[in-house]
C-alpha cells in the first residue's frame, strides 16, 4: 500500500516537474561558451537590436497616421525619418505604449537599444510591386513621404493606406529580409560568424549563438512562449492578457523579452484562425530553440559539417514557415478585399464610404504582405510577376480608376478603370495562386470556401450510378 | 488494410444513404414490390415471396456476374477516381468565369428568401443532373463507339439491384466526369447569383428529391417486379417497368426511355415508351452469344477489342481518303502541267 502511494506521488511529482520544464524552456538564458571568455556575463541571448527595430516600425505605423492633410508634412516626414533612418538621440516609444491592464516596461528606444534604425537594415533590391521602377529602399522613402502629406494616412483617391502599406512591408522588407536573407543564409556559412570566435571583437557570444539570436529576435516571439497555444500569442501582441506576457511577474512587460511583435504575431493569428489546421507559431519556435541547443551544444567549437547541415535544416524550417505565414496573409487580405467589394456594392453615401475606407485597409495589408514576400531570399520569379499583376499598383477605386504607374514628377497616374467584379476576380486568383504554389492552409477569409463546402455536401461520387 | 476495413471498403454503399443500394432503400423495394404483387397483381403471399426472392434470378449467371463486377469495379473505381479532374476544380473555374462576364451582377437575387433558394437549389441540381444522366445515357446508345462499352451493362439477362453496378469502368468514368460536369456547373452559379445563402434540402444527408426517387423504389428497375404507373405520370417519371422496357430484347423497345428518374426528357424527344401489359420481357442482347454475359473476362475486354476494331475501320478510311484526296490533287497538278506543256507547244 505505502509502495503503491510512493508511486503515485512519485508519478505526481514528475508529471508537476516536467510540466514546470517545459513551461520554462524557453528561448534563453544560454551560458556562455565562447572559449577564453574571463567576462563576468552569464547569458549569451541578446537580439535587443531586432526589438527596438520592432518598435521602430510600430512607431513609424503610428505616425503614418498622423498627417493633417499636408499642413504638418515636412515635420511629420522629418519625425518618420527618425524612427526609419535612427537618430542620435532617445526616442519616445510611440507604439506599443502602456494602456490599461497593460504596462509596458520601456516608454524610449535607448531603454531597449541605441543607435538603432530600420534603414540599415532594410531590403533594397529591385521591388517591380511598386510603381516608378525603384528600389526596395526607396519605395519605402517614397512611402514615408506621401503618408506625411496625407490626411491620417489615408489617401482616398488613390485608395492608399500608409500606415498599413508601411507597417507590412516592412515586417518583411526587414525582419523577414534580415532573418532569412541573412542571419539564417550567408551566416551560417563556415567561413562567416564561426562558433569559434566572438561575433565581434569583445562579445561574449560566440559568431553562430549571435547570428541565429538575430535571427530569433527579427521573428519577435516572446522568449517564454515555448509550447503556448497560438490564442495566449494572440493575447500577448494584442495587448490582452499581461499575465501571460510578464513571465518575471515584476508587474510590467519587457518588450525585450516578453512581448510578441508582428512576423510571429501573425503565425499565431493563422494558427488559430480559418481551418484552424496550422502549427506555424510553434514550429517555428522549436525550430529556433533546437537550433540554438545545437550551437550551445557545440560548446564554442567551430560547427561540424553536420551540425552545419543540422543547423540550416532547422533554417529551411524557419524559412519555409515564415514564407507560408505571409502567404496566409496575402491570402487573407485578398478575401477581405474580395467581401469589402461586395458590402460596398449594396452601399451609398456615407456608408459606402466608411466601407470604402476599410476596403483600403485591407488592400493595403494585401499589398504590403505581397511586397514583404517579395523582399526575402528566394526569387519568387513568375508567381511574383502574376500576383503583381492580378493585384495592381493600387485598389480598384470608387470610380474604378487605379494606380497604373508613376510619371517622372513621382505623382501616382491612374489612367485605367477596371470594374469591381474584375477586380473580385482577380482576388480570387490571388487566392488560388497561394494554396497551389505555397500550400496554405490557415486560407482565412476563403472566397472559395463555400464551393468546396457544397461539393463535399454533394458528394459527385453518388452521382456516378447509370441505368 | 486490415478485414474490416476490406469489407468496408467493398460494402460501403449499402450503408450510405446517398447510394441507390443502401440497405434501407433495398427493403422498402421489398416493401413495395409486395404491395404491388399482393394487391395489384392479387398473387398469394406465398408466390409473392417466390417471385421476389426467385433464385434462378437472384443466382442466374448473368447476376453472379453482376455481383462480382460490383466488387472488381470498385477497386478499379480506387484507383480510377483521383486521377480524374476534380468538382472543385470545374467549380471554381465556372466561378470566377462569371466574375469576368460583363453585365452578370454577384448576388443579384440574394435578397431572394433563403426557403425559395434552398428550394430552387434543390430542384435545379436535380433537374440537371438528371438531364444530363438522359444525354449521356443516350449518347452511350447512339455513339457506336460509347454503346461497345454500354452493351456490358444490357448484356444482363437477369435484373438485380445490383445490375446498377454491372457497367463497364469506362462507363463508370464517363458517369463520374458527368456528374463533375453537372454539378461543377450548378453550383458555382447558384452561390455566384444567389450568395452563400445556397444550401440543399435534404433527408439523411441525401438530396431530398433523390431520396423519394431512392425510396419509391428505384431499385425495382433493375427486378423482374414490373411495376407500372398511371400512363399521365410515366410521361413525367419513368416507371420500373419502363425501364424495363429499356432493357427489353424486343426490337420495338430499342432506344427507349433514357431517362433516370424524369421521364420528361424522353417525351420531349420521342424516345419515351410507356409501359405495356404484354406479358414477359425478355432482357439482354441478342447479338450477344450465349453465356457471355457471365464470363467476367469478356465483359471487361469485348469492349476494348470493340472499340479498337471501330477505331481501326476510321483510321483506315480516313486513310484511304486522304490518298483519294492526294491522288486528286495530283492528277488536277498533271493536268495544270500538261495544258501548260500543251500551250508552250502550240505557241
Amino acid at each position: 500500500m505505502i509502495m503503491k502511494k510512493l508511486k503515485v506521488t512519485t508519478a505526481i511529482v514528475a508529471v508537476a516537474l516536467s510540466g514546470t520544464m517545459a513551461l520554462s524552456d524557453g528561448y534563453g538564458p544560454f551560458p556562455v561558451t565562447l572559449k577564453g571568455y574571463s567576462g563576468d556575463k552569464t547569458n549569451t541571448v541578446s537580439y535587443s537590436g531586432q526589438i527596438a527595430r520592432h518598435v521602430l516600425e510600430q512607431s513609424l505605423k503610428k505616425l503614418a497616421g498622423k498627417g493633417n492633410g499636408g499642413g504638418n508634412a515636412a515635420d511629420l516626414e522629418a519625425q518618420m525619418l527618425s524612427y526609419f533612418n535612427g537618430s542620435d538621440d532617445d526616442l519616445p516609444i510611440i507604439a506599443p505604449k502602456s494602456k490599461d491592464g497593460f504596462k509596458i516596461k520601456q516608454t524610449s528606444l535607448h531603454q531597449i537599444s541605441k543607435g538603432k534604425n530600420i534603414s540599415g537594415k532594410f531590403y533594397d533590391g529591385a521591388m517591380p510591386a511598386w510603381p516608378g521602377n525603384m528600389s526596395g529602399k526607396d519605395v519605402a522613402y517614397n512611402m514615408i513621404a506621401m503618408a506625411a502629406k496625407s490626411n491620417k494616412g489615408f489617401d482616398a483617391d488613390t485608395g492608399y493606406d500608409w500606415a498599413q502599406l508601411i507597417s507590412k512591408y516592412t515586417m518583411g522588407a526587414m525582419a523577414y529580409n534580415q532573418a532569412v536573407d541573412n542571419y539564417l543564409d550567408e551566416k551560417l556559412s563556415a567561413e562567416k560568424k564561426p562558433n569559434n570566435k566572438p561575433y565581434k571583437d569583445g562579445a561574449h557570444y560566440t559568431g553562430k549563438e549571435h547570428s541565429w539570436d538575430e535571427a530569433f529576435g527579427y521573428w519577435g516571439a516572446a522568449a517564454h512562449q515555448h509550447g503556448f497555444n497560438p490564442n495566449k500569442v494572440y493575447e500577448i501582441a494584442k495587448m490582452k492578457n499581461q499575465g501571460v506576457a510578464d513571465k518575471n511577474g515584476d508587474g510590467m512587460v519587457d518588450l525585450k523579452s516578453e512581448y510578441v511583435f508582428g512576423p510571429c504575431y501573425y503565425a499565431a493569428a493563422f494558427d488559430r484562425s480559418g481551418t484552424k489546421s496550422t502549427n506555424y507559431t510553434n514550429t517555428m519556435f522549436d525550430a529556433f530553440l533546437d537550433g540554438r541547443k545545437l550551437i550551445t551544444a557545440a560548446a564554442g567549437d567551430a560547427l561540424s559539417d553536420s551540425e552545419r547541415s543540422q543547423l540550416k535544416a532547422y533554417a529551411a524550417t524557419i524559412e519555409e514557415n515564415w514564407e507560408k505565414v505571409l502567404a496566409e496573409a496575402v491570402f487573407k487580405y485578398a478575401g477581405s478585399v474580395y467581401k469589402d467589394i461586395n458590402k460596398m456594392k449594396e452601399l451609398s453615401g456615407d456608408d459606402l464610404n466608411k466601407a470604402y475606407r476599410a476596403y483600403a485597409k485591407h488592400w493595403g495589408e494585401l499589398k504590403g504582405f505581397a511586397m514583404a514576400m517579395q523582399s526575402g531570399k528566394s526569387n519568387l520569379g513568375a508567381t511574383a510577376t502574376k500576383m503583381n499583376e492580378l493585384m495592381g499598383f493600387g485598389p480598384v477605386t470608387l470610380n474604378n480608376s487605379y494606380v497604373t504607374g508613376m510619371d517622372s514628377n513621382g505623382n501616382f497616374v491612374m489612367d485605367r478603370k477596371k470594374s469591381w467584379s474584375d477586380y473580385q476576380l482577380h482576388m480570387l486568383k490571388i487566392q488560388q495562386m497561394m494554396v497551389d504554389q505555397f500550400s496554405v492552409k490557415a486560407r482565412v477569409n476563403d472566397g472559395l470556401n463555400d464551393l468546396q463546402a457544397l461539393t463535399d455536401k454533394l458528394d459527385s461520387a453518388s452521382s456516378a450510378e447509370t441505368d | 488494410m486490415d478485414d474490416i476495413n476490406l469489407i468496408e471498403f467493398f460494402l460501403s454503399d449499402f450503408i450510405n444513404p446517398k447510394k441507390r443500394v443502401f440497405t434501407g432503400y433495398l427493403i422498402l423495394s421489398v416493401v413495395l414490390a409486395s404491395l404491388w404483387l399482393l394487391f395489384v397483381k392479387r398473387q398469394s403471399l406465398q408466390s409473392t415471396f417466390k417471385k421476389i426472392f426467385d433464385r434462378k434470378i437472384l443466382w442466374s449467371g448473368s447476376a453472379k456476374a453482376d455481383y462480382k463486377l460490383f466488387l472488381l469495379n470498385r477497386v478499379f473505381t480506387f484507383f480510377i477516381s483521383p486521377l480524374l479532374i476534380s468538382q472543385v476544380a470545374i467549380s471554381t473555374a465556372i466561378y470566377m468565369f462569371l466574375h469576368s462576364v460583363d453585365g452578370f451582377n454577384q448576388n443579384f437575387f440574394a435578397s431572394t428568401p433563403t426557403s425559395i433558394i434552398i428550394a430552387l437549389f434543390t430542384i435545379t441540381l436535380f433537374v440537371v443532373d438528371d438531364f444530363t444522366k438522359y444525354v449521356v445515357h443516350r449518347w452511350m446508345h447512339k455513339i457506336p463507339l460509347l454503346w461497345a462499352i454500354h452493351k456490358v451493362h444490357h448484356s444482363a439477362k437477369t435484373m438485380t439491384p445490383i445490375t446498377v453496378y454491372r457497367v463497364h469502368p469506362l462507363e463508370g468514368v464517363l458517369f463520374s466526369l458527368r456528374s463533375v460536369f453537372a454539378q461543377g456547373l450548378v453550383i458555382p452559379s447558384f452561390l455566384f447569383f444567389f450568395g452563400n445563402a445556397v444550401d440543399l434540402y435534404t433527408i439523411v444527408g441525401v438530396n431530398i428529391l433523390v431520396f423519394f426517387f431512392h425510396a419509391t423504389g428505384s431499385n425495382l428497375r433493375h427486378s423482374h417486379i414490373d411495376i407500372a404507373y398511371w400512363k399521365w405520370l410515366e410521361h413525367i417519371l419513368i416507371s420500373p417497368s419502363q425501364h424495363q422496357v429499356h432493357h427489353s430484347i424486343a426490337e420495338e423497345h430499342y432506344d427507349k426511355n433514357f431517362g433516370a428518374a424524369l421521364a420528361i426528357w424522353d417525351w420531349v424527344f420521342g424516345s419515351l415508351h410507356l409501359s405495356e401489359n404484354k406479358g414477359t420481357v425478355f432482357f439482354g442482347l441478342d447479338t450477344y452469344e450465349s453465356g457471355k454475359e457471365s464470363r467476367i473476362k469478356d465483359l471487361y475486354l469485348e469492349p476494348i477489342y470493340e472499340i479498337a476494331k471501330i477505331l481501326k475501320t476510321f483510321c483506315i478510311k480516313l486513310v484511304s481518303r486522304l490518298l483519294n484526296w492526294l491522288s486528286l490533287i495530283r492528277d488536277l497538278f498533271l493536268v495544270q502541267i500538261n495544258k501548260k506543256n500543251h500551250n508552250d507547244f502550240n505557241k
